[in-house]
Parts: structure tokens; C-alpha cells; sequence
């Protein structure tokens, strides 16, 4: 006993130490994973007043650049309801079922919060529960991807940034179909990793990658980016770097999309699994 | 002691603050990221109890996570550098001992004294944080750049800001 306690004072500040760094590994562990960002949810939630506020005076200095991005997005968006418009009316069919032709609802939101610098990057949107977002919907940025939802409160939600090394997307080469997953090196923002297309595959620089829409999470053929370069990559599969469309640096507003058939194809997946 | 309390209590928020508030929000590419809080940890007395130092340590690191949205990493980051800081003082000692009262100022012990106790512990802190981000050993060189950027602009922010105490 006496032993114990003369060991304990003497090694005290080590047992300290080690109890301390346990407490921060636990939470390193539990808290920083894809799925499990429970904690980092609420943590966020209670420096979110300081971060909307920091927000607001940084969002007025590009304010210019938005409208001009805005302006731009709803010509896109004008022109394409005037395709389908027309589309409609060469149908010979009266019925329009407006219930199941919709697979996707969308979601406008603005990114109050966001990162680059780090390695598994996160960003905070100004929409949550309340306005319907839920877990697993996909985030997309006027030009291309932009991330996943990984944790909702009322009012906000936390998505997963495509720069996080936790992020994985089945996207594929537009031109020839063959798809791969891409994901993020860590290195820069700019860029990403599209890995797992063989060797036999014609991949030009400047292809056009797009979501395949396997993952039940991205619609089909939201533009990723461009073909940057490409090496060989083991025995037989490239390693093709991709500019990514998105810039992140300027992610401001972004289009949430809920794949509305997602349970199911879930579902139906897991009946032959 | 009450006034050398409210010191450190102004200086905890002050650094807290500069570093939520405007090194968080540099995002100057991934290769950078100053993390200037640490100088907290290094401007604590010299013969403050190990305990805490380790338990200051503790809160400093848990309140730039709650921050920064990364549960543990400072906190564990900063907890290590606050247990070997003693040893570094040890291994970095005047030739004739430290004054006891100072506190490890530039004002007391000069600024080559001060140069290298603050590159060894901030290396040691950002070692232990971008190794902790990165949590794997590929790309093993790459971190190390980013460690010997970071720890470079830390320093000289920190420098910094010791000067400008120094001016007042």
C-alpha cells in the first residue's frame, strides 16, 4: 500500500498526463468519424452565433461576384424549363404525373461556414431539419459537387466537404461511361482523385467526370470536373487527377438534393446482398 | 497572485479570440495554418506545478475544438506540449539558472533564449496536431512540409506579438 502510494505522488503528473490524453484521444476517435459526427454537431452548435456573425462581414465583400453567379445559374434554369415545357406538349399522353415524375426535391441553402486547409473539411449550411434536409442528401454547388449532409440540427446542418479524406464518390468519365471512385489526396483544393478506371480505358485530358448515381446519395450526372492529367497507377488501373469544377474557396450557395426513391433502392439492393 | 490570475485570464481570451476569430479564418492554403494559441502554454511562470500546467493545457486545447470543430486533436496536441515544456526548459537552461518569479518572456531572457524555446515546442505541438489530422503515415513527407510551414508562420506571428508587448 505504501509502495502504491509512494508511487502514485511520485508519478502523478505522469498518470495526469496519460488521463488527459486519453479524455482528447476518446474524443479524437469518437468524434471525428464519417457517420458519427454526433459530437461535432453539437459542439458546433453552440459556436454557431459567432461563426453566422463572423459570416455576415465576410459575405458582404462578394456580394458582387453571387449576383453575378445568380444571375447566370437562373438563365441556366430558365432555358432548361423551356425545354421540358416543350417537351411535354409534343407528348401524346394527357396524364401528367407530377407525384413520381419527381425523383430529386431540391433545397437552396448558403454556406455560413466552411474550410480548405484542412484534411477532413467540413462546412455549415443556414438550412436543417426544419426546412426538410435530412442526413445522406447530397450537396451541389452551382457548378459541380460540393459534399454530403452528415449531421442536421433545427435550423443547420454539417456536410461532409468533398475535400475530407473520408469523402468517396462512384463518379465517371462522361465521354465513355467507364466509372471509378473518386476521392480527395489531402494535397489541394483544387483537385481531386479519380482512381479504379483500368488501363485499357481512352481517358483524355479535358474528359468531363460526372456523378453515376449509384450511391442513391448524388443524382446521375452532376459535373465533378475535368481530366487534369492521368498516370499509370500499379498494374492496371490509372490514377487520374481531376480539377475539380467547384471552387471552394468561394462555396457560398449551394443546392441540397434529397434523392426522394432513395429507401427504395436501398431496400431493394439489400434483398440481393 | 489575484493580479497575475486576471493577467493570464486576459491573455487565455485575447489569444483564444485572435485565434477563432482570424488565424481560423486565413485559409491560405493547406500548407499553412498558424496556430498562435500555444503561446499561452509558453508564456505561463516557470515554476508553475506541472499538474496545472498539464490541466491549462487541457482546457486551452478543448476550447480551440470546440472552435475549430475537430473533437481532440488540440486538445491532445496541446496537452503534450504543455507535459514536455518542462523538460524543454530543462534541456534549453541559462548557465546560471532561472530566475524565480518571471515569467518566460522575451523581456527576461532575450530573444535567443526565447527563439528557441518557442521553435522547440511549437514544433512539438504541430508535429503531433497535422500527424493527428492526417492520422496515417502516407504521404509522410507532405505533412512534414506542412508541419515546417506552419510551425515557420507560427513563430513569426508569435514573435509578433511578443515584440509588440515588448514595445508597450
Amino acid at each position: 500500500m505504501r509502495n502504491l502510494l509512494n508511487f502514485l505522488t511520485r508519478y502523478n503528473n505522469l498518470i495526469i498526463f496519460l488521463f488527459l490524453e486519453g479524455i482528447a484521444f476518446y474524443l479524437l476517435t469518437t468524434g471525428n468519424n464519417y457517420h458519427n459526427s454526433r459530437l461535432l454537431n453539437s459542439v458546433r452548435g453552440m459556436t454557431r452565433g459567432i461563426e453566422a456573425r463572423i459570416y455576415n462581414t465576410t459575405s458582404y465583400l462578394s456580394l458582387h461576384e453571387i449576383n453575378e453567379n445568380l444571375a447566370a445559374e437562373n438563365v441556366a434554369l430558365k432555358n432548361s424549363i423551356g425545354k421540358l415545357v416543350r417537351k411535354e406538349n409534343s407528348l401524346f399522353s394527357t396524364v401528367n404525373d407530377s407525384v413520381n415524375k419527381q425523383q430529386y426535391l431540391h433545397t437552396s441553402a448558403e454556406v455560413i461556414e466552411n474550410s480548405i486547409n484542412r484534411q477532413k473539411n467540413f462546412f455549415t449550411i443556414n438550412k436543417g431539419e426544419s426546412q426538410g434536409i435530412k442526413v445522406d442528401m447530397a450537396v451541389i454547388s452551382a457548378s459541380g459537387v460540393a459534399g454530403v449532409i452528415v449531421g442536421c440540427s433545427k435550423n443547420y446542418s454539417v456536410a461532409m466537404s468533398l475535400l475530407n479524406l473520408d469523402f468517396k464518390l462512384s463518379a465517371r468519365i462522361k465521354s465513355n461511361g467507364y466509372f471509378g471512385s473518386l476521392s480527395w489526396d489531402g494535397r489541394d483544393y483544387r483537385y481531386a482523385i479519380l482512381s479504379e478506371i483500368p488501363q485499357h480505358v481512352i481517358v483524355n485530358v479535358g474528359d468531363t467526370i460526372e456523378t453515376t448515381g449509384y450511391s442513391a446519395i448524388f443524382p446521375e450526372g452532376v459535373i465533378v470536373g475535368t481530366v487534369r492529367d492521368y498516370e499509370k497507377f500499379g498494374g492496371d488501373f490509372y490514377k487520374i487527377s481531376i480539377l475539380l469544377m467547384t471552387d471552394f474557396k468561394k462555396l457560398h450557395f449551394v443546392d441540397v438534393t434529397g434523392n426522394m426513391k432513395k429507401t427504395e433502392q436501398l431496400e431493394l439492393e439489400k434483398l440481393f446482398k | 497572485m489575484i493580479n497575475s490570475i486576471l493577467r493570464f485570464g486576459l491573455i487565455f481570451i485575447l489569444l483564444i479570440l485572435l485565434q477563432v476569430l482570424l488565424f481560423n479564418n486565413i485559409q491560405f492554403s493547406g500548407y499553412v495554418n498558424p496556430y498562435v494559441y500555444i503561446l499561452f502554454i509558453l508564456l505561463l511562470p516557470i515554476e508553475i506545478p506541472a499538474w496545472l500546467l498539464l490541466l491549462l493545457s487541457f482546457a486551452t486545447g478543448l476550447i480551440i475544438d470546440f472552435f475549430s470543430g475537430s473533437p481532440g486533436m488540440h486538445t491532445f496536441a496541446t496537452v503534450f506540449a504543455g507535459f514536455v515544456r518542462p523538460y524543454i526548459l530543462r534541456i534549453i537552461s541559462l548557465s546560471d539558472g532561472y530566475e524565480s518569479g518571471p515569467d518566460p518572456s522575451m523581456l527576461v531572457y532575450g530573444f535567443r533564449w526565447f527563439l528557441s524555446y518557442t521553435l522547440l515546442i511549437v514544433l512539438v505541438h504541430h508535429t503531433t496536431l497535422f500527424y493527428l489530422e492526417v492520422f496515417r503515415f502516407a504521404d509522410f513527407f507532405r505533412t512534414l512540409l506542412r508541419v515546417l510551414l506552419s510551425t515557420l508562420f507560427s513563430i513569426t506571428f508569435i514573435l509578433l506579438i511578443e515584440f509588440y508587448r515588448r514595445g508597450k
